[in-house]
């Protein structure tokens, strides 16, 4: 289907805003007389709170509230478990738990009152490590959590014992991830106005304002989530981060207190110890195979490091230990996983959901695999992937596949073959490939209304000809809404140039999830596609009427209403409303396909899925471990590209993050103490280790997918990792990184490994 | 703590403000309105506060209002507005080197810093100039696009 808008590269459409420096971000937020709110955050990984006495606190001049647990109900909240509340109550479960907080007049005074509230402790001893964790004499997270265990599951599925009895070879590795943060350049904020009639209004750098109110909010401040009116403001980038952000109750609760205004903004340094970075996890597996390379089954052990609370940490659990079985047709599978409390930071959400880590690991173990099988690692995965039609052993229904076609055009680009005959002396090519949902049914359970995962979208035009989309799907800075402003361009024959959408509001706009997942694409795309779809209809008919002409005789071109027949007749699209004599709006919502899974995670939680193939080239220093990135070189199967600026930008981004992810970040908790408090201990990607990037996209033009597209964020980031710990054994002759992250230190030991 | 009036030019405006020893020039400016400086790391880490002190690239964060008394100072504002935006900008635009925007006006400082020394900058030596400014979302290889395309851009309109 030929298309005027889709497919083509166009600017974001807030790019103007942006580069001008236009923006306002939630600290750039004026509200006028509001009180800055700060946090005392506990210095031990572990304590029992004897007392938090905030009277000198209280009395200091320019104070207007000190709330902690003397002053707070005892409202326990949480996602998969209560396992939370505002501030501290019997115990701080690790570095960073918020103990009382302040708002005052500024923030000199605001930092002086939390100086001056003392806390009594009784310092416990510290769970640390997740084995030592499960121990019958260790101490206890949550005092009601036998062995600390958060979540648990065993699920068999296809006979796996008989697959690996009956196999020609079988292989087992180990691997271990590390606690990664967000490291969105803009720190966390949110501000907060209490009103008389007792409503509050919020605004923050979120990733979901609606669901913030039911998870968060809501149950926390014992009120009902229509008592809160949120508004998003533009977010400094999120990646999974700002899904979960507690700095808005805290703002809620103190203006609630102070009957006033407040603004909380975290510093770095608090947001680096205190949000929820990418879940740290243990993952063992087994697999056994066919001489020729066929999959037979396997087996996959996950001990996940769940920190202090547990929020949506079982669900990024399940996501590692199931995802990649759904990549390959895999027939057997025994999976067991268990989530254990810590008093490190609370992990959570980031880009990939939990697949970073899953696809790091199992992509390694295939290259170990083909190793021990003597076959080509591309080889061996071009005769195992999924194809178009497939269910797979846990029930995931493909509808669009193109991930053989992104892998071969990465060995043909990289000159795979080749250089894979040259491997071993301290240069090399790797690659690894992933799978990923789009939308997944289980979080519309767990934090949505129900069980449909849906989204809609109004499309108002106005009597200037001036088109608002209204969607609750939120952007991060990914492009979001420009992509619902080129589709509903190309539905409405209306210029781009004419959209505007704005940041969601659950105060006027219909209700939408928010920006997880690589959802919106799919789920927000169709239902703004289908609110379009209407508003076309609505102006057309009201066109009729004022061109006498009938509705089915004329079409909208470059934001005019032509006759298809006479092109010369033609009314302008904002005349066309004016003389309707109000706004013409459509509306659309869209449900999203697909099932929760039952109680043994059997079905298929995703309408569609979407693939990615990563390559990497690097040159490893074989004396002292420094590994280079010479270059990536990647196919990704988004179904169809809506924006190609806008894709090429997720790809680009996800890739060089995963990159950073994979060679340099970690928050490295020592004894739940964190390293990293500034861009200076926690080091990211910067323009000097930006490596070249080739890439391309390989269109399953997806059956559910509006025009065709279904999600793109998360398959960016998933198998770097793996493609460079893969490059890195090539280029050493059997180096395997079985910790990330990829340091010199952890190189060399490989290669020494490799030698004995 | 000690107050001193101070003067600053920004953006081509005259500002007269009195400032506490220990405010930073980052907080100064977004006290007084130019919030287009953005605040992160308060440690010179991420360059998002980059602003052009008398023409030179400086993290806001790292030194006090006080020792820019008497100093010029542009902002991304100063470079370039909605409509009358600089070639850096256009570009940054046209080639997608923009995403969630926070970063982005301590870019543009930069990379005007970059094109003013150095008017057709290879690959390597936008790399360096931009090495200051952290950015999460783009992955900068369209941001070096940006660049280039903006040296470009401002030699060809040399010439005409």
């Amino acid at each position: 289907m030929s298309t005027r808008v889709v497919g083509r590269p166009h600017p974001i459409i807030d790019a103007v805003e942006k580069v001008s420096g236009a923006t306002i971000f939630i600290n750039d937020l004026e509200l006028p007389g509001a009180l800055t709110g700060m946090a005392l955050r506990s210095p031990h990984p572990h304590a029992r709170i004897l007392n938090v006495d905030t009277s000198d606190a209280e009395r200091l001049a320019g104070v207007a509230v000190v709330l902690s647990k003397n002053n707070t109900p005892d409202a326990p909240f949480g996602i998969n478990h209560k396992d939370e509340a505002a501030f501290c109550r019997e115990k701080a479960r690790y570095v960073g738990d918020e103990i009382a907080a302040v708002a005052a007049v500024d923030e000199e005074t605001a930092r002086e009152a939390l100086s001056l509230i003392r806390v009594e402790y009784e310092v416990l001893p510290t769970v640390a490590d997740p084995f030592a964790a499960q121990e019958p004499d260790a101490p206890l997270v949550h005092d009601s959590v036998a062995g600390n265990i958060a979540n648990e599951f065993h699920i068999k599925r296809g006979g796996v014992d008989e697959a690996f009895h009956a196999a020609d070879a079988a292989f087992a590795d180990d691997f271990h991830t590390h606690l990664a943060h967000q490291a969105y350049i803009e720190p966390t904020g949110c501000a907060a106005q209490w009103h008389s009639d007792g409503k509050i209004s919020v605004w923050g750098c979120l990733q979901s304002v609606f669901l913030i109110r039911t998870f968060m909010l809501g149950p926390a401040m014992g009120m009902s989530p229509d008592d809160f009116r949120v508004t998003q403001t533009k977010p400094g980038g999120a990646f999974g981060g700002k899904l979960d952000v507690k700095a808005a109750l805290m703002a809620a609760m103190l203006s609630r207190a102070a009957e006033k205004p407040v603004r909380f903004m975290m510093s770095l340094e608090e947001d680096l110890i205190a949000m929820r970075p990418r879940m740290p996890v243990h993952i063992s597996l087994e697999s056994a195979w066919k001489r020729d390379g066929t999959l037979a089954g396997k087996r996959v052990r996950i001990v996940a490091e769940n920190g202090a609370y547990s929020s949506l940490s079982p669900a990024i659990m399940s996501s590692i230990a199931l995802r990649t079985d759904n990549l390959y047709k895999t027939p057997a599978a025994e999976i067991q996983g268990k989530l254990v409390y810590t008093n490190i930071i609370p992990s959570g959400q980031m880009r990939g959901f939990g697949n970073v880590q899953a696809t790091y690991a199992w992509e390694s173990h295939l290259d170990n695999v083909a190793d021990g099988l003597g076959l080509d690692p591309a080889d061996l995965r071009l005769k195992n992937y999924t194809e178009k039609g497939d269910v797979s052993l846990h029930g995931w229904k493909i509808a669009s596949c193109a991930v053989a076609d992104a892998t071969r055009y990465v060995v043909e680009e990289m000159d795979w073959k080749a250089k894979r005959a040259r491997g071993g002396k301290g240069r090399g090519v790797g690659l690894a490939s992933c799978i990923h949902v789009s939308g997944n049914k289980g979080f519309s359970v767990e934090l949505g209304p129900d069980d449909t995962d849906p989204s809609s979208g109004v499309v108002r035009v106005d009597e200037e000809g001036k088109v608002e989309i209204w969607s609750g799907e939120s952007d991060l800075g990914q492009g979001a809404t420009s992509v619902m402003a080129y589709i509903a361009s190309e539905v409405m024959g209306i210029p781009v140039d004419r959209f505007k959408v704005p940041p969601t509001d659950t105060g006027y706009m219909p209700f939408g999830m928010g920006a997880f997942a690589s959802r919106i694409t799919l789920i927000g795309g169709n239902a703004v596609k289908l609110a379009a779809e209407d508003a076309r209809r609505n102006l057309l008919d009201a066109a009729a009427e004022s061109m006498e002409i009938p509705a089915d005789e004329l079409e909208i071109v470059e934001g005019e209403v032509r006759a298809k027949a006479l092109p010369e007749r033609k009314m302008a699209v904002g005349e066309v409303v004016r003389r309707a004599g109000s706004v013409i709006e459509g509306e659309g919502k869209w449900l999203a396909g697909g099932d929760v899974l039952d109680k043994e995670k059997y079905g298929n939680p995703s309408t569609t899925y979407s693939f990615s193939t990563h390559g990497a080239e690097v040159e490893v220093d074989m004396e002292t471990g420094v590994v280079t990135v010479l270059g990536i070189c990647c196919g990704h199967d988004p179904g169809r590209v809506i924006n190609r600026l806008g894709a090429e930008g997720q790809v680009e981004g996800g890739v060089v993050q995963g990159m950073s992810f994979a060679m340099m970040e970690g928050l490295a908790p020592l004894e739940g103490h964190l390293r990293g408090k500034n861009f200076h201990d926690y080091l990211i990607a910067t323009s000097m280790d930006a490596p070249p990037i080739e890439h391309d996209f390989f269109e399953s033009m997806d059956p559910y997918g509006p025009y065709g597209a279904k999600g793109l964020a998360e398959v960016a980031i998933n198998p770097i990792t793996a493609a460079i710990c893969n490059a890195i054994y090539h280029a050493t002759g059997g180096a395997r990184i079985r910790t990330l992250p990829v340091s010199p230190e952890r190189v060399l030991e490989a290669i020494e490994e490799a030698r004995m | 703590m000690s107050t001193y009036e101070i003067k600053l030019r920004v953006n081509g405006k005259d500002e007269v403000l009195a400032v506490r020893g220990d405010e930073t020039l980052l907080r100064a400016l977004r006290r007084i309105g130019y919030v287009e400086v953005k605040l992160s790391c308060e440690g010179g880490d991420c360059g998002a506060c980059a602003v052009l002190l008398d023409g030179v690239a400086v993290n806001a964060c790292l030194m006090f209002a006080a020792q820019a008394d008497g100093s010029e100072i542009t902002t991304v504002r100063g470079i370039g507005t909605e409509d009358d935006l600089h070639p850096v900008q256009e570009q940054l635009i046209e080639t997608g080197g923009v995403q969630c925007g926070f970063c982005t006006p301590g870019i543009v400082v930069s990379a005007k810093a970059l094109l003013d020394e150095n008017a057709a900058p290879t690959r390597e030596e936008i790399q360096r100039g931009l090495a200051g400014n952290l950015c999460r979302c783009t992955g900068y290889k369209k941001i070096f696009e940006a660049v280039s395309a903006a040296a470009r851009q401002m030699t060809e309109g040399d010439d005409s």
